[in-house]
């Protein structure tokens, strides 16, 4: 999937990681078109650093492992360490969201998140769980805002799971959110955030939602 | 398929930067080429991880010399970043919340850090114009868009309208009958600023139908099954309804100068600016689609953006505290 130059490029990006992350891959037997790209996409990620590890999950086979996970489309990635942070990507992540994929990468691997301190104390603050799904297409560069934002908030707080979905493989999702605009970040499948939003009206709008 | 690859650089907020480059479209991004190659300590602040600003929403730009084929906004908007990046231009994703102009060392205020410089570029250009009618802001992003190559594929032959007559109602159009079986082009006359080479693309369109002389009065979305539009005529008031599936709104740009406001001289909200580019205040300029000028396109914002640089060298040479 990756052709050389990007794939020195991302060994370059990925040489900052620290600490091994795991990716989890809920596929199928039969794969379906894009869990099969996205199982090559992991796959050319792994030669591209050592601190990665994939662990392909046939969805049928492993049914309390999905359910675990909350995993309910595929393809889904989880993205750990030791650890499950919250961090779910449904659907490929290609074109501007490969950029969120590598982010995430980094996050967990380093452990360096970029909120502010008012955001820290109100995930400190809460304990209900907050839910995050983040819809995208691979073409919005308004889109990997969104989902980096709400993947920080995932690895900051065990309360926090966010979810990617790449929604031009989804259209029954669309139809059932009601979303033909993306970014939009669902919290909690009632509320939402229109568009690229900046942190303190993302925060506002999930203490809305609570 | 592609792999873009943007990152946030880990900048230091105790360096006091020769230049801060406010916002990271074409403008900016040249302005940051020239201004690492001439070796100022620069840093770029853009709110989104994603640089190239509204290139990055445009399909193919075919009038930026260079490319005899037409080549995609987002790649060309991709390659002036690793561009930049090659040379050195540290970009961080940050939203700017407030900008200190005034004295000899400037400051930019971020949720994150407090950003100086001893000079700044504002390169934050413009963002769609509203509509202003009732159910805008209602059903945006359920049936309401301003950005086609986010939400295009929403539309698989489905009917769409898009309003407006300058270059990006009639390219985006172009774009969205890909997917769409049928596009209505409402305009409020039937004088077109659109290139003279895309209005004839566009009517040798078949899935686009040109509706001038309508205005967009009200959207009303509320019954998915039925989405509709009320127009009216611009010659004779006479009302209507057009059955639609969604509505583009491309009508032009608002500059983004909110920040700036009673810091700096503007003029209907644009900034400002001398032949240097530089602004009514020292050691402050401005690049691209922000400034108050003639043409807003990414070959001029080139321009601005290596003027720019060119000059805030020759100050930042002369620079004492």
């Amino acid at each position: 999937m990756l052709d050389d130059q990007i794939k020195q490029e991302v060994t370059k990006i990925l040489a900052n990681m620290v600490k091994p992350v795991t990716l989890k891959l809920f596929t199928q037997g039969m794969e379906c078109g894009y869990c099969k790209e996205t199982h090559e996409l992991m796959n050319d990620l792994l030669t591209t650093t050592d601190k990665l590890k994939l662990e392909v999950l046939d969805f049928e086979k492993n049914e309390a492992e999905a359910k675990k996970y909350g995993v309910e489309e595929l393809p889904t990635i989880v993205v750990m360490d030791e650890q499950d942070r919250g961090i779910r990507f449904t659907g490929i992540p290609a074109g501007y969201e490969f950029s969120s994929l590598l982010n995430s990468l980094l996050m967990v691997s380093t452990g360096v998140v970029k909120l502010t301190p008012e955001t820290k104390a109100f995930l400190d603050y809460v304990k209900q769980p907050i839910h995050l799904k983040v819809f995208v297409t691979p073409t919005c560069p308004y889109c990997p805002q969104a989902v980096i934002l709400a993947h920080q908030m995932a690895f900051y707080s065990a309360n926090v799971t966010a979810e990617m979905i790449e929604l031009s493989e989804f259209p029954h999702l669309a139809v059932k959110y009601g979303v033909q605009g993306v970014p939009r970040t669902v919290i909690n499948e009632k509320w939402f955030q229109e568009g690229a939003a900046p942190e303190d009206m993302l925060v506002e709008k999930i203490k809305e939602a609570l | 398929m592609d792999f873009n690859l943007s990152f946030t650089a880990n900048a230091d907020p105790n360096e006091l930067y020769d230049l801060i480059i406010i916002g990271g479209g074409p403008a900016g991004l040249t302005a940051g080429l020239y201004a690492a190659r001439y070796k100022l300590k620069t840093l770029m602040i853009e709110k989104l991880p994603v640089s190239g600003g509204q290139l990055t929403s445009t399909e193919w730009v075919e009038n930026y010399p260079g490319f005899p084929e037409p080549v995609l906004g987002q790649k060309l908007a991709a390659d002036m970043e690793k561009q930049a990046k090659q040379f050195g231009l540290q970009i961080i994703n940050e939203t700017v919340t407030e900008a200190e102009l005034a004295g000899k060392i400037k400051q930019v205020h971020t949720p994150y850090e407090v950003w100086k410089a001893k000079t700044i570029l504002i390169s934050t250009g413009s963002s769609p114009r509203k509509l202003n009618i009732p159910g805008e802001a209602e059903f945006k992003g359920n049936g309401v868009s301003y950005c086609a190559t986010c939400d295009g594929p929403f539309y698989p032959e489905k009917t769409i309208a898009v309003v407006g007559g300058g270059n990006t109602a009639f390219e985006e159009s172009l774009f969205l009958a890909k997917y769409a079986a049928k596009i209505h082009l409402i305009h409020r006359s039937d004088e077109f600023r659109a290139d003279k080479i895309l209005q004839e693309r566009v009517r040798a369109n078949p899935k686009i139908e040109l509706m001038p002389f309508f205005a967009v009065e009200k959207i009303d979305f509320t019954n998915p099954e039925g989405r509709k539009l009320m127009l009216k005529s611009t010659r004779n008031d006479e009302q209507s309804v057009l059955p639609v599936d969604g509505i583009f709104i491309f009508i032009g740009n608002d500059p983004n100068t909110k920040l700036f406001e009673g810091q700096l001289e503007l003029e209907n909200g644009y900034i400002v600016t001398e032949r240097s580019h530089e602004t009514s205040v020292d050691g402050v300029w401005a690049a691209g689609d922000v400034q108050s000028k003639s043409l807003r396109q990414v070959a001029t914002a080139v321009g601005d953006g290596a003027c720019a640089a060119f000059r805030i060298n020759r100050y930042i040479e002369n620079w004492s505290e």
